[in-house]
């Protein structure tokens, strides 16, 4: 038996010399006060000495108190019409919809006096289900962005709407008249409303074609179908019951088409309890350690070139096991994985998934194969029902390039679309744009593309705009304002809904508002048999946000012209259709042109970060201060690397979280200069970078703090007609330098102790307390479990007592909490420097372990390693460096743990942090002095300390409490903290407040739900259950009374934690067999 | 030297001390006891000490309407009891009052009802409010500062012992020609004044302690005034009068302030809620036309032609409540569910011309309501429902005020 040990880091594996001096240094970093004080003379004169102290000392106690002597006026102005539904102080919540060509999820926004100040999920909509990912909870901070353009521009002037419009329409008519061609580029447009205003400004410029570009394209999928089904779709995929899930590289819960409904799904299968001790099987094959391969049971390190050939060999092994005939195929080290998913499949037959995220055509069709033979068609996959997501058309966009290069073009328009910057490099679109005469962009600022463009109109942002979506057949939702537009006149010219320029512009004068009803009054509302009345149904649509109507009456309504039988027929000619088309493909010519891929020395992943995305929030500082879900490094993107390609290398592995040696990675002839970090669980002869950062154009952000990362997408390789995500032929030299990087984590060690606790599903068949053995207290009675000793009294039962449980099976990492946090307590936003210096102030943060598998006889292995003359250290360096190449990961959310005896109350002078009767531990701002004796003395390292004003100092620019625009984002029932107070989680103490006085002035008992934690809300898997103690009925004290998996961190010290954790279970074997780790120690 | 001398000074001395020693505890007693002062903390919310009824009687001549000053005494501190004893006096206040009790006030002491009969007897004339014109000027009250009497009363010494020293040292030296012996010769009163500390050091010691505790107390009462602002009283841009709406006319607080209930502000009405009134009045008791014109073009009311025609203009009142950014207040949990008066923290705003900060709106006033009022309505509220019954349990017999259910606890104001 061995024993399965988690570390943070590979510097804590290693215990590096430096990591242990860091690790007892955690806090006895000098101040750089210097830096701050601002004075250059102060610094050359040797820093502060005391005089200057003292001359301060008694200015500032001679200014704070003739400042306070002085009655402040302060100046109130209400309403001098005070909006019917608007009571100040009291919120109003919209339900609305956020999409921006890639995610998609209806929302309902929080707005307080007519400012939204909070994003939170739409339960009802059966498409988002309630979950919001991280892009999606920051975007109401998009919304205060100093960098967004207050008007239209011509050619970088700024100009009026009435006399841009004019020139505009009679350029247009001027192009249509003599037959010129007009393109409108878009990102994937799912409004059937815009599709109606680009028909009608088709109907006025006939030349006119929406060309659909997706940044990050999924066309692959679409062409893969069209070849096998005939119809170029993207499918809806349902996790909820796919049983076991193979994924080639499809990051599904972060970023694959919609991740946030299939984290979902697949969370529910996940979890576990005593009476349905059963979860799916989750298998993994992928070159960079993505979100996603990290939740998976078991996973595969796999080389890019090597993608297509697991898709064969998967379809051979399925075949194999139903009888079908094999393709080609080429031998791969990972058979022996392939062909346990192939087992675990054909017994799942209907109720697995197999998926690719590859965007070549052939690997999907091999996956369409496998999926074929599976049956899985109709049950987990429906293309009946497609999703309209992700609509880009690669090959359509590479004609425009050529058209426009060509000079066949006359007029562009830029929609929701950033080509300059996301394009490939080959594809040299910055030049094509030239050639064309008039290009004209919607983009809400003067980004890399519309810099180019000769008139820019600015967009609204979403949540000033009026809009329709239909994210999947039969689903739609509505999106309206939530606040007036920022930037109207008389102050300035204004911005403008894209689509009322355009119906502007085909001559329509209905406003857009209008426009939408006109189009859902013809077709969304005869597909619903619900209301009688339009005006019913619109405004309970827009109530509801999201709506669901009968598939079938959408079909019938799109052939309303026909009868029935002829319908009947043509589904049957349709089917047959369909036969032959899938006889076309010949899956063994697919199949040898898949294993004909030569791999290179070094293969490129390119990815794109749960946080950044492909870069369109480029300018949000709450998403470029979310770290990594894996790397836990913020503020960059890198070439992630294995760490034995690293040693090979001679690069820098030692402080990985601080600083790193940088890389020249070429690709197609361009070469990025870029940090590169050693990443366990990535492919040998591989390497990962992070799409979405390096734009020189986001906004205020990369001038304040200078550009973020690198620009990676002009790697994008074009083949076969789709976009490639991947390169074969990287070249990566050491550029002799180094570089800091700000990671997160590696600063707090975890001393060996059992922290995160974890189970196989066998393990927990048997036993459902497998894994979760608390630490013994030894007595002179015996072992005694720690929690049955208390040197201090049981708090009272009275009232309320709060508690949080979180279920590590269903935590994917993915950070959407943090950021909800973030916006719901006005966190503070540090930089990248303050991050170096472990000065984060994220209130919640998500701890990632790495596994390794621990030596099964550690005695012998000693006696072996003293044989040799080799240190303990080094005889666990050389066991465990075989195992670190494809560690297993866990994710665990750290907030504060409100303990019941916290060992920060008693160490506090002042009483600033002290424990409330329902069992919060409080903190009292405006109380703290700031000896952070509070910290030092927290387990959990929980707490955060403003070493800045944050919301002043101009070193911190970037924080939105230092833009006048920015600063609408706080949330006004909690407090802006300033310099030198200590703060961390209040466990969202303005929603328990406001939740119990709802309940109090209803005169009703507190109902479990009642309250709902920002971080819980967020959640896409629900991991996360808070609720009454004290309330027998609520769902966490059932839990905690039940659940064997319940444990809470450290509860040997006796601190008595709040939170607690449910045990991760996971449905693999924990430990490697003896013989393995033999063998590889050898090798080693 | 003479010894009576000496034993005279030494008296002086003494009997200087002790006036002292009075003086400076007597402001302290007295303003313990200040019977205005609890007056307005405790009665004025229901009672005026002229002739008006507010919610309970006015009180001009009460002491000589009920039976006795002892009788007073018992009904202000438990009147229910009185009531509950049969006695024909108290069943009759209670009829004429509709049968509404008066408020239990068990916390005050023997000595403060004294002194709040005290001040029922003798209030203080009452001016009548002068009509402001134009907008409202600041009026602060003219307190003296106790640091003045003080030193006053010193200066009256020093001059005064002056005197007697030039007295009895030409009296002696009268004395001293009359019996032939030499003149004494005139010392420096500083010289003087060393040799007589020399040898009254104790007294000197004395001193010093009750002026350094002098000194003290002022500067402490000083430094703890500092952000206080009961009584800020700023002016507004429109000469607004809670005496004339709520007081005259009687309008319900809520009918402007109308989240009281519904949300953590009470609010400030907007424009349009003066409009529903002012489009008929347009012309006021005391100013006439001209501040109500103010609202007309705030709204953009044309009064003759009687339509909405001009730019609206939001008034931009001056906050006159300030409570600091980290303190959570919310009106709704203290008006709704706390069943508390507006006048508990407003003071009586009927009699307000101007409106003022009544209470002193510090934490150590908002704990100390928590920690002396019971919380109203508990019983009956069902979301209290255990948590009372648990309370009961735990404190048996003693009234549930609002800290023993976490009510001083820090985060239930400061997150």
């Amino acid at each position: 038996m061995g024993k399965t040990q988690y570390w943070k880091g590979l510097d804590e594996l290693s215990n590096s010399p430096e990591f242990v001096q860091k690790a007892e240094n955690e806090f006895a970093e000098q101040l750089p006060l210097e830096d701050f004080l601002g004075d250059n003379n102060l610094a050359q004169n040797n820093g502060t000495n005391r005089r200057d102290f003292l001359k301060f000392l008694g200015f500032s106690v001679t200014a704070a108190s003739l400042a306070a002597c002085e009655t402040p006026v302060n100046k109130a102005l209400p309403y001098v019409v005070r909006p019917e539904e608007i009571t100040p102080g009291v919120a109003n919540w919209y339900a609305s919809t956020y999409f921006d060509g890639n995610d998609y999820s209806a929302i309902l926004v929080k707005t307080r006096e007519g400012r939204p100040i909070k994003i939170e999920g739409n339960e009802l909509s059966k498409v988002s289900m309630g979950g919001t990912n991280a892009r999606i909870q920051a975007s109401i901070l998009s919304l205060y962005d100093s960098s967004r353009l207050t008007g239209p521009t011509a050619n970088e002037t700024p100009v009026t709407w009435a006399i841009s419009d004019k020139e505009i329409i009679n350029k247009l008519t001027a192009i249509s008249a003599k037959g010129g061609n007009i393109r409108i580029l878009s990102s994937t447009i799912i409004s059937p409303s815009t599709k109606s205003v680009l028909s009608d400004f088709t109907a006025k410029y006939p030349t006119t074609k929406l060309v659909t570009y997706d940044a990050v394209s999924y066309a692959g999928i679409t062409s893969a179908n069209e070849l096998t089904f005939g119809k170029a779709v993207i499918p809806s995929y349902n996790f909820a019951e796919a049983e076991v899930v193979v994924s080639i590289a499809a990051d599904f819960l972060a970023n694959w088409l919609s991740p946030m409904e299939y984290a979902r799904q697949y969370a529910a299968l996940r979890r576990v309890s005593k009476s349905h001790a059963k979860m799916s099987k989750h298998f993994h094959f992928e070159s960079n350690l993505s979100l996603t391969g990290a939740n998976s049971d078991e996973r595969e390190p796999i080389k890019v070139s090597e993608q297509g050939k697991v898709a064969v060999n998967l379809y051979n092994a399925v075949a194999k096991l139903t009888g079908r005939s094999a393709l080609s195929s080429s031998a791969l080290a990972c058979d022996a994985t392939i062909a346990n998913a192939a087992k675990e499949l054909v017994e799942n037959k209907g109720k697995s998934l197999v998926i690719a995220g590859s965007n070549d055509t052939n690997v999907q069709l091999i996956v369409n194969g496998i999926n074929q033979l599976l049956e899985n068609y109709g049950k987990t996959i429906d293309i009946e029902n497609p999703s309209n997501l992700h609509q880009g058309n690669d090959a359509s966009f590479a004609e425009l390039v050529n058209e426009m290069n060509a000079g066949k073009i006359d007029a562009v328009i830029y929609y929701n679309t950033n080509p300059v910057y996301t394009a490939p490099a080959s594809l040299k679109f910055a030049d094509a744009m030239k050639k064309v005469k008039l290009n004209i962009s919607f983009a809400d600022r003067s980004d890399e593309t519309s810099r180019y463009a000769n008139y820019i109109f600015p967009d609204h942002h979403y949540l000033e705009s009026w809009n329709d979506f239909n994210p999947r057949k039969g689903h739609y939702s509505l999106s309206q304002p939530t606040i007036s537009p920022l930037f109207a006149q008389p102050r300035n010219e204004g911005t403008r809904q894209a689509q009322e320029s355009l119906l502007l512009w085909a001559g329509i004068s209905t406003d857009y508002h209008k426009y939408i009803q006109n189009v859902w009054s013809a077709t969304v509302f005869p597909m619903q048999g619900k209301y009688m009345m339009f005006a019913e149904f619109w405004n309970n649509s827009l109530h509801d946000g999201a709506i669901e109507v009968a598939t079938g009456e959408e079909k019938a309504l799109a052939e309303n012209s026909k009868d029935d039988k002829k319908k009947e027929t043509k589904k049957k000619e349709d089917k047959k259709e369909e036969a032959k088309v899938v006889a076309k493909v010949d899956l063994g010519a697919v199949a040898q042109k898949v294993n004909s891929v030569k791999g290179g020395t070094f293969e490129l992943a390119l990815y794109e970060k749960v946080a950044i995305g492909n870069g369109n929030q480029a300018n949000n500082p709450w998403l470029q201060e979310l770290p990594d879900p894996i790397t836990k490094i913020t503020w960059d993107n890198y070439v992630t690397m294995s760490p034995a390609d690293m040693e090979g290398k001679y690069l820098l592995m030692k402080r990985q979280d601080r600083e790193a040696s940088v890389v020249n990675v070429t690709v197609n002839g361009v070469t990025v200069k870029l940090p590169v970090v050693p990443q366990p669980g990535q492919a040998k002869g591989t390497v990962g970078i992070a799409l979405g950062y390096g734009r020189d154009r986001a906004g205020l952000l990369s001038t304040q703090v200078g550009v973020v990362g690198q620009n990676v997408f002009p790697f994008i390789g074009v083949e076969n007609g789709t976009l490639n995500y991947g390169s074969l032929d990287v070249k990566i030299e050491a550029a002799n330098e180094t570089t800091e990087i700000a990671g997160t984590q590696v600063h707090h060690t975890m001393m060996g102790r059992e922290i995160v606790r974890v189970t196989s599903l066998e393990d927990y068949k048997k036993d459902p307390t497998a894994g979760n053995h608390p630490e013994m207290l030894h007595t002179n009675s015996g072992a005694v479990n720690p929690n049955t000793i208390d040197l201090w009294n049981e708090h009272d039962k009275l009232g309320h007592r709060w508690g949080m449980t979180i279920d590590l099976n269903s935590c994917i990492g993915c950070g959407s909490c943090v950021v909800s946090c973030t916006a719901e307590n006005n966190v503070a936003v540090v930089g990248k420097k303050m991050v170096m210096n472990t000065r984060e102030m994220h209130w919640l943060r998500i701890d990632r372990y790495y596994s390794t598998n621990w030596p099964s006889e550690v005695a012998e292995a000693r006696e072996k390693a003293s044989e040799k003359g080799v240190g303990i250290k080094d005889m666990y360096m050389d066991m465990e460096n075989p195992a670190v190449e494809n560690p297993k990961v866990v994710f665990q959310p750290i907030m504060c743990q409100h303990c019941n005896h916290a060992p920060c109350e008693t160490v506090c002078p002042v009483l600033a942090t002290n424990h409330s009767s329902d069992g919060l531990n409080a903190m009292a701002y405006n109380r703290c002095v700031g000896t952070r004796y509070c910290a030092n003395n927290c387990p959990f390292k929980v707490r955060r300390f403003n070493w800045f004003n944050y919301n002043g100092n101009s070193d911190f620019k970037f924080n939105p409490t230092q833009d006048d625009l920015g600063r609408m984002v706080l949330n006004p029932d909690v407090v802006v903290r300033s310099r030198g107070v200590m703060e961390k989680c209040s466990m969202c103490v303005q929603r328990i407040q406001a939740g119990k006085l709802e309940a109090k002035k209803a005169e009703r008992k507190l109902v479990d739900g009642d309250i709902k934690l920002a971080c819980a809300q967020a959640c896409p898997t629900n991991a996360i259950v808070f609720g009454d103690l004290n309330d027998d009925n609520s769902a966490i004290a059932q839990l905690r009374k039940t659940d064997e998996r319940n444990y809470f961190i450290l509860e040997e010290i006796g601190i008595k934690p709040t939170v607690s954790y449910l045990t991760k279970v996971r449905n693999c074997e924990l430990e490697v067999p003896e013989k393995t780790e033999v063998k590889t120690a050898e090798k080693a | 030297m003479d010894t009576r001398f000496n034993k005279s000074q030494k008296q002086k001395s003494v009997i200087f001390s002790v006036l002292l020693f009075a003086f400076l505890f007597n402001i302290n007693f007295v303003s313990a006891q200040d019977g205005e002062k609890l007056f307005k903390q405790n009665c004025a919310v229901c009672h005026s000490v002229g002739k008006n009824k507010v919610v309970g009687p006015g009180l001009e001549g009460v002491t000589s309407r009920v039976p006795s000053e002892e009788w007073m005494a018992k009904w202000i501190k438990n009147n229910s009891a009185v009531i509950k004893s049969g006695d024909a006096y108290a069943k009759k206040i209670l009829a004429e009052n509709n049968g509404m009790q008066m408020t239990v006030f068990a916390s005050l002491s023997d000595a403060d009802i004294k002194a709040l009969i005290a001040y029922i007897k003798n209030p203080p004339v009452v001016v009548a409010p002068v009509a402001q014109t134009g907008a409202g000027q600041e009026e602060a009250e003219k307190v003296i500062n106790p640091l003045a009497i003080i030193l006053g009363v010193v200066a009256l010494l020093i001059i005064l012992i002056s005197i007697l020293r030039g007295l009895t040292f030409s009296l002696k030296n009268v004395q001293n020609e009359k019996h032939g012996l030499p003149l004494e010769r005139k010392q420096g009163a500083w010289t003087e004044l060393k040799a007589w500390m020399g040898a009254h050091k104790r007294s000197v010691a004395l001193i010093v302690i009750f002026a350094l505790g002098g000194f003290l107390s002022a500067a402490w009462d000083g430094l703890m005034g500092i952000g206080v602002y009961q009584g800020y009283k700023p002016s507004q841009p429109i000469a607004f009068s809670h005496k004339i709406h709520a007081g005259d006319n009687a309008i319900n607080c809520q009918y402007c302030h109308s989240g009281v209930e519904r949300s953590k502000t009470a609010g400030i009405p907007s424009v349009n809620v003066c409009m529903n009134c002012h489009k008929g009045i347009s012309k006021g008791p005391i100013t006439g036309t001209k501040e109500i014109a103010k609202i007309y073009a705030a709204a953009g009311w044309d009064p003759d032609k009687g339509a909405y025609t001009k730019p609206q203009q939001p008034i931009i009142w001056t906050k006159v409540h300030n409570l600091p950014d980290f303190v959570f207040f919310s009106h709704q949990q203290h008006v709704k569910v706390g069943k508390q008066q507006c006048a508990t923290c407003h003071g009586d705003l009927t009699t307000m011309t101007i409106a003022q900060q009544f209470t002193p709106m510090t934490m150590g006033w908002c704990i100390n309501c928590h920690r002396t009022t019971e919380v109203p309505g508990m019983k009956d509220n069902p979301y209290y429902e255990s948590l009372h019954k648990k309370l009961s349990e735990k404190y048996k017999g003693q009234p549930i005020t609002v800290d023993k259910m976490g009510g001083i606890e820090c985060a239930k104001c400061h997150y």
